[in-house]
């Protein structure tokens, strides 16, 4: 034990020993070590942004329907639909369970005087929807106007619809005087038709249908012909890390002919596009930690056949072979623990430094800008400095054994 | 400088996480295959791929007619919807349809105009736009199957002898114009009438859509041809609608006033 400690203390001066050496080595960790942490630390930022955009701002955290719904869900069938009201009761009873919207998915046209063009729609209780959904608020434009004093409940035929729709209908709202329509087969699939007053535009908050227009449940129900009758249930819970118990209550509580799903299963995208990015950000920090620790190696080959005649005095004096292997290795097990560290800290600092803020960034999947907080947890930094430090261990071996490999005589006379 | 420093940092990490995040998003092309085809022995003299045309329009699209018709739309869950109609039809491009039931239809109307196409809701009180490639009704058909029936006008025709069997020659259609319902559509007609028995249709990419069989060949007043349309919906396999014309008068001329969007409703 003492033999051990009295090494790691000749270790750590061999380490500060060459200053110069040992600060460029370093250095490289910090650099290398830090752009990976921070960079981990946005993407975690934008995940949760996303997941958050998706949980609050469309899908809810989970979601009721009839059983089969979703095998069908393309074609989002009108008849695998319920009482909206005695299952939302049971549903908001259920333990987790904070609120339930009520909703109604279809497909339809929007006619504009001599412009009709297919849309998918989805219905929704303007009051639930906020409880379930506060996002959509904000990714609606002049969303005071819709969801607050003298919105949308008061124009009972308001359609909001995406920018790519509003920009398709623009010059046929300019020709005609007429209001809109909204036509949709009902339940029966008998063509079906609204009035509609387009009142603005709706942001998509993350990849999906472009063509998208929201409208009231009520006047959906009468388009419909479903009174009373939705497609959907939105569900938001109390806590998200809780969100299979709660899911796995619903529908106990729901039972046999309805089926309970999650966000994750819902917007299998977003979990598709984080596990993607968390891939390609992997193979990114993995080559970064290879030149790294290649350049940790690199110093500890040139320690050895600088240090060639120290180590041929070790060995006449009587040190052995494995004593001097395991002196290179804490040497570099040093370098690479406290550049890691130093590394993660600086990582740590820049991403908390930009988290205070936020960073805006605009996605190509969505209209509205992301406001981002980077954020690191502390099992990522432990992780990274144990992997830099054993990966320091591990490219030291060769130099190390060169090291035990020379013969003191030979090595006293100067290699 | 501070500042400056910050919004620097943001903007190379965002731009690294922007790179990360767009290169996840590109995903491979989807690749199509065409349907494969069942070569068969070409049969001995063929009439023209224009002949051929010419008599499917001659009997599914007759110059002037009336005409009473049924459809039942058959859904997924096995229920079924049924509509009756009138047709009424001036010279190449003038349609009109007046709905009598079901209740949830009655009262709306339906005018194509050349390539124009409205429908009138009773409701609304006035004429809505709708495109071909829509459903008609809900069900299996499209707007132009049953309103357009012009296809020497809409396509371009070619005799494919690999698709044609012992009893019908198989015809092969292109699009000429986008406002054709159909990118491409196969026509099988009987040798021994050139009655036609069955289509195809395809949509873009080659995607086969429907599957029509026509049946009950029968006279109406002197035209023989068929008196039912079975469309198989290819993509929902469990649905079909069939189209059956219960009379056909061919003798009508009706005045071109009611082939005008202020004659809806009235």
């Amino acid at each position: 034990m003492r033999r051990t400690l009295s090494l790691l203390r000749i270790a750590l001066r061999n380490v500060l020993r060459n200053r110069r050496r040992t600060l460029i080595t370093l250095a490289a960790l910090l650099v290398g070590v830090s752009v990976m942490v921070s960079v981990r630390g946005v993407l975690n930022g934008l995940q949760s942004a996303l997941v958050e955009n998706v949980v609050k701002g469309q899908t809810g955290a989970l979601q009721v329907h009839r059983k089969g719904y979703r095998q069908n869900v393309l074609a989002s069938p009108l008849t695998l639909d319920f009482e909206s009201e005695p299952i939302a009761e049971k549903a908001r009873a259920v333990p987790g369970v904070q609120a339930v919207a009520p909703r109604i998915a279809f497909g339809g046209m929007l006619a504009v005087g001599d412009e009709t063009i297919f849309l998918f729609n989805q219905a929704i209780d303007p009051a639930a929807e906020l409880k379930v959904c506060p996002k959509r608020g904000a990714a609606m434009h002049d969303a005071g106007k819709f969801f607050g004093a003298g919105g949308i409940e008061q124009v009972a035929d308001a359609v909001l619809v995406t920018g790519e729709l509003e920009k398709a209908l623009r010059p046929a709202m300019a020709k005609t005087k007429d209001p809109a329509a909204l036509l949709a087969p009902d339940r029966d699939g008998a063509l079906s038709g609204e009035n509609a007053t387009i009142v603005g535009k709706v942001d998509l908050s993350g990849p999906g249908d472009r063509k998208l227009g929201i409208v009231r449940l009520d006047v959906a129900q009468r388009l419909l012909k479903m009174e009373g009758r939705v497609t959907e249930l939105a569900v938001a819970v109390d806590d998200l890390s809780r969100l299979e118990q709660t899911k796995a209550a619903l529908q106990q509580a729901l039972g046999e002919g309805y089926e309970v799903h999650t966000w994750e299963e819902i917007a299998s995208f977003v979990v598709d596009i984080r596990n993607m990015q968390n891939a390609l950000l992997s193979l990114v920090a993995a080559v970064f930690m290879l030149l790294m620790l290649l350049g940790v190696a690199n110093t500890m080959l040139m320690s050895v056949l600088d240090r060639t005649r120290e180590i041929g005095t070790m060995m006449a004096v009587g040190v052995r072979r494995q004593t001097i292997v395991a002196l290179f290795l804490m040497e570099a097990g040093f370098i690479g623990a406290l550049g890691g560290s130093l590394g993660g800290a600086l990582g740590w600092g820049l991403s908390s430094w930009l988290s205070a803020d936020g960073i805006s960034l605009r996605l190509p999947t969505s209209d509205v800008p992301y406001v981002i907080h980077p954020f690191v947890p502390v099992q990522y930094l432990a992780a990274v400095v144990a992997i830099a430090a054993t990966g320091a261990v591990l490219f030291a071996l060769y130099p190390a054994w060169r090291a035990s490999r020379l013969r003191p005589v030979e090595a006293l006379a100067g290699g | 400088m501070h500042h400056r420093i910050r919004r620097f940092l943001a903007t190379s990490l965002s731009l690294v996480t922007t790179a990360i995040t767009g290169a996840a998003f590109a995903a491979p092309p989807a690749a199509k295959a065409a349907p494969p085809a069942t070569a068969r022995p070409a049969p001995a003299p063929a009439p023209t791929a224009g002949e051929l045309l010419a008599a499917y329009d001659a009997v599914m699209g007759p110059v002037n007619f009336e005409a009473q018709v049924r459809m039942v739309a058959y859904r997924d869950d096995g229920s079924s919807r049924d509509y009756t109609m009138k047709v009424l039809k001036k010279g190449d491009e003038k349609f009109r349809i007046w709905f009598a039931a079901p209740s949830a239809v009655a009262g709306q109307e339906m005018l194509r105009v050349g390539d124009n196409l409205w429908v009138y809701m009773p409701n609304l009180k006035r004429a809505i736009r709708l495109a071909n490639r829509d459903s008609f009704q809900g069900g299996d058909f499209n707007n132009a199957d049953v309103l357009r029936v012009n296809y020497q006008k809409d396509y371009d025709a070619k005799l494919d002898p690999a698709c044609a069997s012992e009893q019908a020659w198989c015809v092969e259609l292109s699009a000429k114009s986008k406002n054709a319902s159909y990118d491409r559509v196969q026509l099988w007609l009987r040798k021994a009438d050139k009655q036609p028995v069955a289509g195809a249709y395809y949509g873009g990419s080659g995607k086969l859509l429907r599957r029509a069989t026509f049946r009950a060949h029968k006279s109406y007043a002197g035209l023989t041809r068929p008196g039912e349309i079975v469309m198989r919906n290819m993509l929902n396999t469990k649905r079909y609608s069939i189209m059956a014309w219960e009379s056909m008068n061919t003798g009508v001329n009706p005045p071109a006033s009611r082939f005008v969007l202020d004659d809806m409703g009235k």
